[in-house]
Formats: structure tokens, sequence, C-alpha cells
């Protein structure tokens, strides 16, 4: 029963951690979702140096492994301003869901019939007016499913802060498992809280799902 | 309203065309779907295009209110050119309402919402404004009962009526209509007509594609029949559909009413 004098004793530590992961975790889908939305306006922008930059960001983001660009941009940011490794791992991880978040973006864009947008276009309303109004309400019930998927690749992968010192979940775990000698307790335990969590955002985006297919 | 068995006198060309569209031809890629199509629109009239499929009515259709760009030639609308900068296409389209075969209304938005939203969005009415607006013409179209229902509660007929009222929000002096029944199940038909029935009646200038031929000869001022990108023949319903000259048009007419 050593397992559950683990979980039993460890929990202050690890919930103090978890507040630093879904704190990292909701501002990373935040600001995931604001890059993502900026990038896709660009990419679909008719100026060529818009949609090309677009491009650029998204195949340089989508081709470097997330933890490769969280020291990219701690260690390059570290260098010019001071910032601390939870605002750093707030950016990379950020950075590197927007480029997902985007794609998500362009698909349920997409999956608007174009007769839509040809009606509100038909009626006056101006292409930002269209996007806005017409397009981007139908595409957001298409893209929920994903973005929450994507909301929980952010959840564990927030834990590759830990590598730039970021005292997270993940963190509290290495500790604990370091002052123990216990490696294998904690990082079990440790699973079944991403677990749990993972879990509450999948029963939540079910109900999400549900309100939308109601509204027909 | 009056009674659509009222006759209807054509109006007369005097002044300047609603919709002038000179020397219009337009390709896709190799394939030339118009071919230097000229065709003037009179304040108040209704033209009805019909025509063999992939004839191009659709097209010239859609080249009016500029969702297909000309590759030649020019459409005026009120002696305005059409130009395809984004600004003027706004503009001018405030002013022309356009129907499509699959309706193309707004699924996230109740039926009234539908027909507020241009209101709104464009013409900058408030919402107690648009509202009431948008329920005076969904009364007018018979859907008084309906307001608060998604379109997808909703059958084809009274989803093409909502769409009508839709356009109508905008104060159109010019209505587009491309094959608004095509997509209806047979008994849903004669509810459609019958609105664009009672908005020629009111003056409406209607340019409309369609096959329905009961529809084209008793409310088309004029009848053009579209073939291979152009004009084959044009003028009122009873010429063009009874007494046609060209041998194209005499074989299209004949398919039209071997298939009833």
């Amino acid at each position: 029963m050593e397992f559950l004098d683990a979980l039993a004793t460890s929990w202050p530590t690890l919930l103090k951690g978890l507040q630093v992961t879904l704190l990292l975790t909701f501002l990373t889908l935040f600001f995931s979702v604001i890059l993502a939305a900026i990038i896709v306006a660009l990419k679909m922008s008719k100026v060529r140096a818009f949609s090309a930059f677009a491009t650029v960001y998204l195949a340089v983001v989508r081709g470097v492994p997330l933890i490769a660009l969280l020291f990219v941009i701690y260690f390059g940011i570290v260098s010019i301003v001071k910032v601390d490794a939870f605002t750093a791992a707030t950016i990379g991880l950020s950075v590197h869901s927007s480029a997902y978040v985007a794609e998500i973006f362009r698909s349920g864009i997409n999956s608007v019939h174009s007769g839509q947008v040809e009606a509100s276009r038909s009626l006056g309303m101006s292409r930002a007016a269209t996007m806005i109004r017409v397009v981007a309400p139908q595409a957001l019930r298409v893209v929920i499913p994903a973005l929450v998927n994507q909301a929980i690749i952010s959840l564990k992968d927030s834990a590759v802060a830990s590598f730039i010192t970021v005292d997270e979940l993940f963190m509290s775990a290495q500790r604990l498992s370091a002052a123990t000698f216990q490696p294998l307790t904690y990082y079990a335990i440790v699973s079944l809280y991403y677990l749990a969590v993972v879990g509450v955002m999948t029963y939540l985006s079910g109900r999400v799902e549900r309100y939308f297919k109601k509204r027909g | 309203m009056t009674s659509p068995s009222t006759p209807k006198t054509p109006p007369v060309p005097t002044g300047q065309p609603r919709v002038s569209i000179k020397g219009a031809s337009k390709s896709f890629g190799d394939s030339v779907v118009l071919n230097g199509i000229d065709l003037d629109v009179q304040v108040g009239e209704v033209a009805v295009l019909i025509g063999p499929s992939g004839a191009g009515k659709s097209t010239l259709l859609r080249c009016i209110n500029g969702l297909e760009r000309l590759t030649a030639g020019s459409v005026e609308i009120d002696g305005v050119r059409l130009q395809y900068r984004e600004a003027a296409l706004n503009r001018m389209r405030e002013h022309v309402g356009m129907v499509f075969q699959s309706f193309n209304l707004f699924p996230h938005l109740t039926a009234i919402e539908n027909v507020m939203m241009a209101q709104m969005s464009v013409s900058k009415r408030s919402s107690a404004d648009a509202r009431e607006r948008a329920s005076a013409l969904l009364a007018r179209v018979g859907l008084e009962e309906k307001t608060e229902s998604y379109p997808s509660a909703l059958s084809g007929g009274q989803q093409q009526r909502v769409a009508i009222a839709r356009a109508l929000a905008m104060s159109p002096k010019l209505m587009l209509f491309d094959e608004p029944t095509s997509a209806l199940d047979p008994e849903l038909v004669g509810e459609v007509l019958q609105v664009m029935r009672e908005l020629a009646d009111d003056g409406m200038t209607m340019v409309v594609v369609t096959h329905e031929m009961r529809f084209a000869r008793q409310v088309a001022d004029r009848v053009i029949l579209l073939a291979d990108g152009g004009i084959v023949e044009e003028g009122p319903p009873e010429k063009v559909l009874d007494n046609p000259e060209s041998d194209r048009a005499k074989a299209f007419l004949r398919q039209i009413e071997s298939n009833g």
C-alpha cells in the first residue's frame, strides 16, 4: 500500500504543480487561438507577402520539435530581455500550438459551403462581415471537437516546460521522485493526474458538442 | 397587391434601362461560357432566361451582380458600370437581390435573423427596426408563423420564401433568381412561384433563370433563350415559346415539351 500512501501524501505538492499546468494550458490555448486567427487571416489575404509569411510560419513551427522551439525561444528571449521561464514557456507553447489551431480553423472555414459566402456577399456584406457573421459561427461548430483535442494535446505538451525549469505538474513529480527514490510511483501518480484532467476535458467537450447539435 | 390574373402591360423601354449588358463574354479556362451577349432589362421588366443546361444562363445572371467576373464586355446597373473593387461591389449589391437554387439560408440563424442580418450589418438599422421590417416581409411571403424557426426545420419551399424575404429586406431595385425552384419537390414549387408572381405584379424588375415554362408564359415580359453562350431568340413569351424562329429554339422547346 505504499502507492496509496504516496498518493495520499503527495497531493498538496502535485496540486500546486497542477495549478501551474492548468494556467499554462489555458494561456497557451488563449494565445494560440489569437495567433492562429491572425495567421489564417494572413494566409487568406490577397496580399502575396502576407500569405507567404503565414506559409513560412506554419512550415517552420510544424517542422521543429516542440522542445527545440521552446529552447530557442527561451534562450533567444533571455539573451535579449529578462523573462521568467513561465513566460517563455507560454510563448513557446502558444507558438507551437498556434500552427495546429490555424490548420483547424482553416479546415473549419473550408467546411462552410461556398453558397453561404455568395449569399452573404450578394446582400452587400463585406468580406470581413461575411467572415465574422456568416462563416466563423458555422465553422466554430465544426472545429470545437478538434479544438478540444488540441487543448488536450497542449495540456500534455506543457510537461515539456519542466525542461526550462517551470515548476509545473511534471516538475513536481520529478522533484518528488528525486527526493524519495521512487520514480515509478510518482510518475505513475502524475500520469493519473493528467489522465483525470483529460477525462474532465473530454466530458465537457461532449457536452458542448451536444449543445451545438441541438441548436441545429 | 394585385391579383396574379391581372394582365400586365409590359414596360415601355423609355429612359435608362435598369440593367445594360454589352458584349459580355466569360470563359472558364479554355471553355467559353458567354460569347458577346448584349441585353438590356428595363425598369419593372420581368426577363426570363431559358435554355439548355450549360447554355450560360446562371453565369450570365451571376455576372450581373459580380459573383462572376466578365472576361470582356460590361454590365451597367442604372447607368453605373459594374466594378470589381470590394467597396464598389458591396454598394451595388445592396440594391441587387439574389435568390439561389439551393436557398443558401444561414443555418445558424432563425428565419427572422436571416432577414435581419444584412439590414443590421450593411444598412446599419437598429435591431428593433430590422426585426419589424423582417417580420413584415416574412408575413408577406406567408411565413409569419415560422419567424423563430431555424432553416433546418423548414421545408424547401419555406426556405426559399425566407431567402426571397432576406433579399427584399435590402429594398432592391433588381432581383435575380437563379433557378429558384429547381431544388424543390414538385408540390412546393407553386408557393415560391406565387411569391415571385406577386413581386412581379408589384413592379419589381426581375431577371429569372428557370425551367418553369408556365411561369415564363404567365409572368415574363420577355423570354430570352440562351444556347451555347449566346442569345438564340428573345421576345414576348408567346412569340419565343409558341412561334420560335430558329431551329435551335425549336429543338430546345420540343425537348422541354417531351419531358412534360
